[in-house]
């Protein structure tokens, strides 16, 4: 394994159902207990949730099956003891396609409350979601009451009213003007074939610190923020993209509010490098309304990694969660880079950010790609570095020592 | 404070037969990921070869004493693996362990660190840990200078054979009063804490008793800051202190508060000083080890720059 000022302290194969989606979420419970609950990437499995109390010593407690394989959960989130679990499935039509509520107070014995459904002719449900104050969905999900024009651009920005957990309620939504049937504005123009992944929602992150403003990552429309003070109907503030001449695919955007910085991370879709370079962008957002592009976080050596095997290049960030064991910081980021890892980055001076410690496993017994495709990360407040192979290795549990 | 993640260089040095790869094998047995580098002096190497570590992870330089002539090779070993780790061309390593030759002058490790910036990019110096065999005081003796650069280098001084040694205690006071801040681990077969010995900081971290002067010229003494200074004014008492007596500074070493409310770690060997770096808050005190520097005059310029730029 590479590894520069990070330890492993444990790997779980989660029962040799390793396969790891995008959805992270700590779970504090009575007596110091920790439950991490995670979204698998791909059927047979919905979600696992495992025990982390002691971090060099992880259990399962309980592991759910998907309905049928035609579908995917990749995201959840907890705040407090809900869970909201998204449901994507893989052709129009099909369901359940949206996201399920459940009361986790027993973790072993996940309960479900309802499902708010989201399927229609041009719909794939919900891919992403945020959930961090317990009332509110924020989510990138497809609307049955919109056509898309193209039909890779159906996952809209959604918010449902969850407040009363047995009828969650939609209350609002944004897509981008033109990709939807009946739009006054032009089709976007879109990109190469070969990259054209689709104008569509991904990470939809409200922080309590502005309430009102929604940070919309936005496919291959780059990233953009909305005015949510009315949520029935979102605004646009400005909007930032990097494609083209990059390659699309913006997919995080993650506000630091004391710096007046914006992280803003693509994500690589294409194996052995064919999409590269997909970055995580610093922008200065001093002025929301004019974001500037100040820097990049430093790769490792391309030409070590680009052929490796499997994708390689940004994907997620510990999105600093607004959540009771979640760990915050403005000066350090950390990210999924696939084959790359797991790594961090000081970003005190945000025009030269440094990298200071990275994770990058061996290859897992039955990695597709013959390298591990590091997924997802989330840190807790002890500063443990959680993260998850999207194939094959399940859960690694590690130690930063900065 | 921005977080410092460099990867520590450890220098164990000591007199041949001292017991320095008997203390390098328990070490790297309780931290095998450590990237172990060990310097030869002579026709044949065999010291790598009694080193119980992965082959991948241990590097020979045997083309002499690394104090005088291998300042290339260690550099090119150093900034060769940090790269070969970035590229996972060889397993990862979490610190470096050099072992010089019996004959080398630790500090000139610590000043490859401190003057090469490609370097300093990826490394800092870690705790010098000196082996000296307790019993051997003839050895001492008849290799006084090197004895005590070794000692005045040191921020760890293990006294190996000490279950063999009568008058431990007049070892202890004898290397105190050469390098007062120094933490001084008796051992018996190279039993250590590696925690102890891995973790010691470079910078002071206790009291330090008053200034001694030693057979050769050796001076040690303290320079206490009673409030802060300005950080220009460190500066150029160092680089003026550097110009006119660089070459008999054996090490300077302690923590400076600076009136911007930082702490600094201050580490020098002769000519050459690493750039200040904040650290946490330590005495505020500069430890000298020279060679007939004495304390007064150190002293006096220290006030009368400071007075200038006061007034």
């Amino acid at each position: 394994m590479m590894f520069l000022n990070m330890k492993l302290l444990a790997h779980h194969g989660l029962n040799g159902f390793g396969g790891m989606g995008e959805g992270m979420s700590m779970q504090l419970l009575r007596g110091g207990r920790r439950v991490l609950w995670l979204a698998h990437e791909s059927a047979p499995k919905n979600f696992t949730a495992v025990d982390v109390t002691d971090p060099r010593a992880p259990k399962v407690v309980v592991q759910t099956d998907l309905p049928h394989a035609q579908m995917r959960s990749n995201s959840l989130e907890v705040a407090g003891d809900l869970m909201a679990v998204a449901y994507q499935v893989t052709r129009f039509g099909l369901k359940p396609a949206g996201f399920e509520l459940f009361d986790v107070s027993e973790p072993e014995r996940p309960r479900s409350i309802s499902f708010f459904d989201a399927s229609g002719p041009y719909s794939r449900g919900c891919h992403q979601l945020w959930f961090v104050d317990g009332a509110t969905v924020h989510m990138a999900c497809a609307d049955p009451q919109l056509k898309p024009r193209d039909p890779k651009d159906d996952q809209v920005y959604r918010i449902v009213d969850v407040s009363d957990p047995a009828k969650p309620t939609a209350v609002g939504r944004w897509h981008l003007p033109g990709t939807m049937e009946g739009d006054d504005a032009p089709p976007p123009e879109r990109l190469a074939p070969k990259f054209d992944a689709g104008f569509r929602a991904h990470n939809t992150n409200v922080y309590p610190e502005r309430p009102e403003r929604c940070y919309l990552g936005y496919l291959d429309g780059g990233m953009m923020v909305l005015d949510i003070s009315e949520r029935s109907r979102p605004k646009l503030v400005s909007r930032w993209s990097n494609s083209p001449p990059y390659n699309g695919f913006t997919h995080t955007v993650l506000p630091l509010f004391e710096r007046g910085l914006l992280a803003v991370s693509d994500e690589a879709i294409l194996d052995n490098g064919e999409d590269w370079p997909k970055l995580v962008w610093l922008l200065d957002a001093r002025d929301e309304r004019r974001l500037v592009s100040v820097s990049t976080l430093p790769a490792p050596p391309v030409d070590a990694f680009l052929r490796r095997g499997g994708r390689f290049g940004a994907h997620n960030l510990h999105e600093n969660p607004p959540l009771p064991g979640a760990w915050r910081s403005e000066s350090i980021l950390l990210g999924t880079f696939f084959n790359a890892g797991v790594r961090a980055y000081d970003i005190s001076d945000p025009y030269v950010p440094r990298e200071i410690a990275y994770y990058v496993p061996d290859a897992p017994d039955g990695a597709p790609a013959g390298t591990v495709q590091l997924n997802d990360v989330f840190v807790d407040d002890r500063g443990i570095v959680f993260t998850v192979d999207r194939h094959a290795g399940g859960l690694y549990v590690l130690e930063m020592n900065i | 404070m921005i977080p410092d993640a460099r990867t520590p260089v450890v220098v164990v040095t000591g007199f041949l037969g001292s017991g320095k790869t008997t203390l390098l094998n328990k070490l790297v047995s309780a931290k095998k990921e450590s990237l172990v580098i060990v310097n030869e002096f002579g026709e044949v190497g065999v010291d790598h070869h009694l080193i119980d570590h992965s082959e991948e992870r241990t590097v020979a330089l045997p083309n002499g004493c690394l104090c005088c002539r291998l300042r290339g090779d260690l550099e090119e070993t150093l900034i060769g693996a940090a790269m070969r780790r970035r590229r996972g061309d060889i397993a990862g390593f979490d610190r470096v362990l050099v072992e010089t030759s019996g004959l080398a002058d630790p500090g000139s490790v610590a000043q490859t660190l401190f003057a090469d910036q490609a370097l300093a990019r990826d490394y800092k110096l870690g705790p010098v840990v000196t082996v000296v065999d307790a019993a051997d005081v003839e050895g001492r003796r008849s290799s006084a200078e090197i004895a005590r650069a070794q000692i005045a280098a040191a921020d760890v001084v293990v006294l190996s054979k000490a279950d063999r040694t009568r008058g431990l205690d007049g070892v202890q006071t004898e290397i105190h009063e050469l390098n007062p801040s120094v933490r001084c681990i008796p051992a018996a077969f190279g039993e250590v804490d590696p925690a102890v010995l891995l973790e010691t900081q470079t910078g002071n971290d206790k009291a330090f008793p008053a200034a001694a002067a030693h057979a050769g010229g050796i001076e040690t003494f303290v320079l206490r800051f009673e409030r802060p200074v300005p950080r220009a004014l460190l500066e150029r008492f160092i680089a003026t202190l550097v110009g006119l007596r660089g070459a008999d500074l054996l090490r300077v070493k302690g923590t400076v508060p600076l009136e911007s409310g930082e702490h600094v770690l201050v580490q020098g060997v002769r000519h050459v000083f690493d750039r200040l770096r904040p650290v946490a808050r330590g005495e505020p005190a500069l430890v000298f080890i020279t060679k007939q520097v004495r304390r007064n005059e150190i002293e006096a310029l220290w006030h009368a720059m400071a007075g200038l730029v006061r007034e």
